[in-house]
């Protein structure tokens, strides 16, 4: 057997710390916490003080003494019950009287890895329900000003030549509780509100060509075919950029929660604008103000006026790792660890991204992993020795557009606290010095 | 034929990184989009990693032209300018016996709120400067009067999707009414007077409406320029918060201090739990006759006992309910009873009623 040497930083140990830290959760529930906070366990793989060797190594384990179960169990596949705490969840204070037909449910960011968010994990939003639609009932239809209205149907739709890109859709109100000061000690209520998806459909202006839209169209009116008929109006020129119709997410069909059988994508524009359950588009000189774009999605400032067609989710990032539901408590002086992150921006694409350990003072640029992508989540990475004592971790991205995330205080000096959506500031999570993370912001 | 396929595969992504990298930080892009933000080229097959198909077609000439009575179906949006204004008319008395039967019981009497959905009426329009910061309570109160800019979106967002749990169910008439209704609260004026029990709004007179916010928002979206105006409004940062600076060293945030959650909500929905365990006991997730029209269209009122409906799971208001007797039980939920309406709203047959209520009893026993 390999000898793991504790002082070694080289990547295999690395690996090896990683992967025994999953493990070291389940045993952490067993010793008393005064254990836990010992510098007596052994790292990489951390043996209890009676247990000389690991059982689940020298003994056979059940799954490898017995069949498993049949192949054809679940045609459609399902994760491993042990991933059963990996769920969405929701609060009564982000819907209606807790009502969870006009609710908002988070995706559980603390467990994903890469950039694409799995189907049943995407964040939902709906304003009347999750609507069951039959697709051979479903119609769009695309009239107004154009020279050839047309009425589709799904099978039309999927006719046309597709196209598969991969960006995010974020709620505008994503962080939206925490203006005036954190709420949640969660990374999945403080930044859950967003999810990362291959999405396959047809790009919107391949279907304008053919229907001929008048010059002097200048807004595009989309509604949905749910209880609500939830619209909003868009400007032309984004329909004629990358706005896409689609009808399939991570190589399957849409989920229902996510608009089956079609959505608008406009992609890293407020996921409001994404009109799900898509229906009607109509062409006109003048905008619409559905109720989605006048009582909501719109952001009151200081001065009393508010923001209207506010349409990009400016640029923002946030560690993943640690965070408060996956601490370093597990962690003792002089291990190596990675901090992990994602960034993201609706303007364009991730350049840089930068690591503070003391509240934003100082910076050291992190690493950017995987693919980098227009509108789309980006994986960060720095590799860190970590010390035991307290942090004040945060991460700031800046995109090609020029933006870089404000701090607290800038975007409160413009945007005010009461604005509820397009809130990018800066995030921190404050490291104890046993290695818990809570979640905590730096503000006058 | 298993290995060929793992080669195409490692070839697909060996490409996309490649490709990636070589276009990484530039894409060639500009910052020229309509939010201020980059738009990327569409050339050669290649948008920013992506490949795609740019064989010079078009004219895929899909789908059919839609019929008269099909765009009249279905192009019901009206805009401010009055494109759209449905016939019909009603009276503020009419439109607030209508909102005390099908609304009050989610907005609150007047619309006044208080039960957890959103109030649509009162506040004032000085409350909008609110902020909550230190010391300071009062939040800006966002209603109709103090905050809608257009009346025509109540009226058309009412009729599209209100009551909740049966939108589309109110003639055009009833709407007019209730939007009547709710203005007058707003103490709103309709051409230059307040609105009393007998002001009929209609198509005639709804333009004379004025919106008391109607100038509370930027950037101005009307007329030619409107697209352009956002444009210009979006791509400055100093309007939307995007002034961050990429400070490395000794950077300043005056005053800021560290505030760290203080009793961090914990009403969350499952309960927050990371453990890679067995989850406690399997669910029952076999659909029950009557659970999904149920769940579809009576757990809006029946989910909870906010507005006064048994709720599912409460034995002693089941008990109480079914004493009658189902005969009795499903003769009222046909006839509909206080803020239970006929059939609850839905246009289930007797027979799928009884249905639906006996699963109700059943998870309430
Ligand atoms: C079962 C509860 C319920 C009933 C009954 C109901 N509503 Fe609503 N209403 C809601 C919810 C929930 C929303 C928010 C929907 C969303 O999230 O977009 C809402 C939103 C609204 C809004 C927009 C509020 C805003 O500030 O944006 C208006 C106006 C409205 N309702 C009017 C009505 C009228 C008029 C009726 C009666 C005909 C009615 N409602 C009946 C639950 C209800
Ligand atoms: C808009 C809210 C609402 C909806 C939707 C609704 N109910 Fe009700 N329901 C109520 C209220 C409120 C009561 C209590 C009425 C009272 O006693 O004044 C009630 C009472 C009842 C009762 C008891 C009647 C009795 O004899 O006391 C039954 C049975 C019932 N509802 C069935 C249903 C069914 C089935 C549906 C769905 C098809 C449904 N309800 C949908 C609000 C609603």
């Amino acid at each position: 057997m390999k000898k793991i040497d504790k002082s070694s930083t080289n990547s295999s140990s690395l690996l090896l710390n990683k992967t025994s830290r999953r493990d070291f959760f389940k045993k952490a529930a067993v010793y008393s916490a005064s254990a836990v906070a010992a510098s007596s366990l052994l790292s990489p793989v951390k043996l209890s003080a009676e247990e000389k060797d690991d059982k689940f190594i020298t003994e056979e384990q059940p799954w490898a003494t017995s069949l498993g179960y049949e192949l054809n169990k679940n045609p459609y596949g399902v994760p491993s019950p042990y991933e059963h705490n990996v769920v969405r969840r929701t609060t009564p204070l982000l819907s209606s009287a807790g009502d969870m037909h006009a609710a908002i449910s988070v995706t559980p960011l603390q467990d994903l890895k890469g950039i694409i968010t799995p189907n049943g994990l995407f964040f939902t939003r709906t304003h009347n329900g999750v609507a069951r639609i039959d697709p051979n009932k479903h119609r769009l239809m695309i009239h107004g000003m154009v020279k050839n209205p047309i009425v589709l149907t799904m099978e039309d739709i999927k006719k046309y030549p597709s196209e598969s890109v991969i960006h995010f859709l974020e709620c505008p109100s994503n962080g939206a509780a925490e203006w005036k000061t954190p709420q949640f000690d969660s990374l999945q209520f403080v930044k859950g509100m967003m999810s990362c998806t291959e999405w396959t459909g047809v790009r919107l202006k391949t279907i304008l060509e053919d229907v001929g839209v008048d010059p002097k169209a200048l807004w595009m009116l989309a509604e949905g075919g749910d209880g609500s008929s939830m619209s909003r109006t868009i400007p032309v020129e984004k329909a004629m950029d990358d706005a896409m119709i689609v009808y399939a997410m991570n190589g399957e069909a849409l989920r229902e929660e996510q608009g089956y059988p079609v959505r608008l994508l406009l992609p890293g524009w407020e996921a409001n604008l994404s009109v799900k359950w898509l229906k009607r588009l109509e062409f006109g000189d003048k905008p619409w103000y559905c109720k989605e774009e006048t009582s909501k999605y719109t952001t009151l400032l200081p001065t009393g006026k508010a923001i209207q067609h506010f349409y990009p989710l400016e640029v923002n990032s946030i560690i993943t790792s640690p965070c408060p539901e996956k601490p370093w408590t597990d962690l003792k002086k002089g291990d190596i660890v990675e901090i992990e992150g994602l960034a993201w921006s609706g303007k364009g694409t991730i350049t840089h991204v930068d690591i503070s350990f003391d509240g934003g003072k100082n910076w050291v640029e992190a690493k950017l992993k995987g693919l980098v992508l227009p509108k789309a989540w980006t994986r960060f990475s720095y590799i860190y020795k970590y010390e035991g004592k307290e942090l004040l971790l945060e991460s700031r991205a800046t995109d090609d557009s020029g933006d870089t995330q404000p701090t607290i205080n800038q975007e409160k000096k413009i945007m005010g606290v009461e604005g509820v959506y397009h809130r990018n500031s800066i995030n921190t999570w404050y490291i104890k010095a046993n290695g818990e993370v809570h979640n905590a912001q730096m503000r006058s | 034929m298993l290995k060929c396929v793992h080669k195409t595969i490692s070839v697909g992504v060996a490409t996309l990184v490649l490709t990636s990298i070589s276009a990484f930080g530039a894409f060639d892009g500009k910052k020229d989009a309509v939010d201020g933000g980059m738009i990327y080229p569409r050339k050669n097959g290649v948008y920013t990693v992506y490949r795609y198909n740019d064989q010079n077609i078009s004219h895929f000439n899909y789908g059919r032209k839609p019929t008269a009575n099909e765009l009249k179906a279905w192009d019901t949006d009206i805009r401010p300018d009055g494109v759209g204004l449905p016939k019909g008319k009603g009276t503020v008395a009419r439109g607030d016996e209508l909102f005390e039967e099908q609304c009050a019981v989610c907005h609150g009497d007047f619309g006044a709120g208080g039960l957890g959905y959103p109030t649509l009426t009162g506040g004032d329009r000085a409350s909008l400067t609110n902020q909550r910061t230190p010391g300071k309570t009062d939040a800006p109160k966002r209603t109709i009067g103090t905050y809608w800019p257009k009346a025509s979106t109540l009226l058309w967002y009412i009729h599209d999707a209100m009551p909740y749990s049966h939108p589309k169910s109110l003639s055009w008439d009833d709407t007019y009414a209730i939007t009547a209704y709710l203005l007058a609260t707003n103490e709103i004026q309709l051409d230059g007077k307040d609105m009393d029990d007998d002001t009929v709004l209609s198509n005639e007179n709804f333009l004379k409406i004025k919106m008391p916010n109607a100038d509370g928002f930027i950037p101005n979206i009307d007329g030619p320029n409107g697209v352009k105006n956002v444009k210009a409004f979006l791509s400055d940062g100093k309007n939307i918060g995007a002034v961050g600076v990429r400070c490395m060293k000794d950077c300043k945030d005056d005053g800021a201090k560290l505030v760290v959650v203080k009793d961090p909500r914990t009403d969350v929905n499952p309960p927050f739990a990371e453990a890679r365990d067995l989850p406690k006991k399997p669910k029952d997730t076999s659909v029950k006759p009557g659970q999904e029209e149920y769940e579809k269209s009576c757990a809006v009122c029946h989910g909870n006992d906010k507005m006064g409906a048994p709720e599912v799971g409460n034995k002693e208001a089941w008990a109480k309910v079914m004493k009658k007797g189902i005969d009795k039980v499903l003769a009222t939920a046909i006839k509909g009873t206080g803020a239970m309406p006929p059939r609850g709203g839905s246009s289930y047959s007797d027979d799928k009623l009884k249905q639906i209520i006996e699963y109700m009893y059943s998870k309430s026993k």
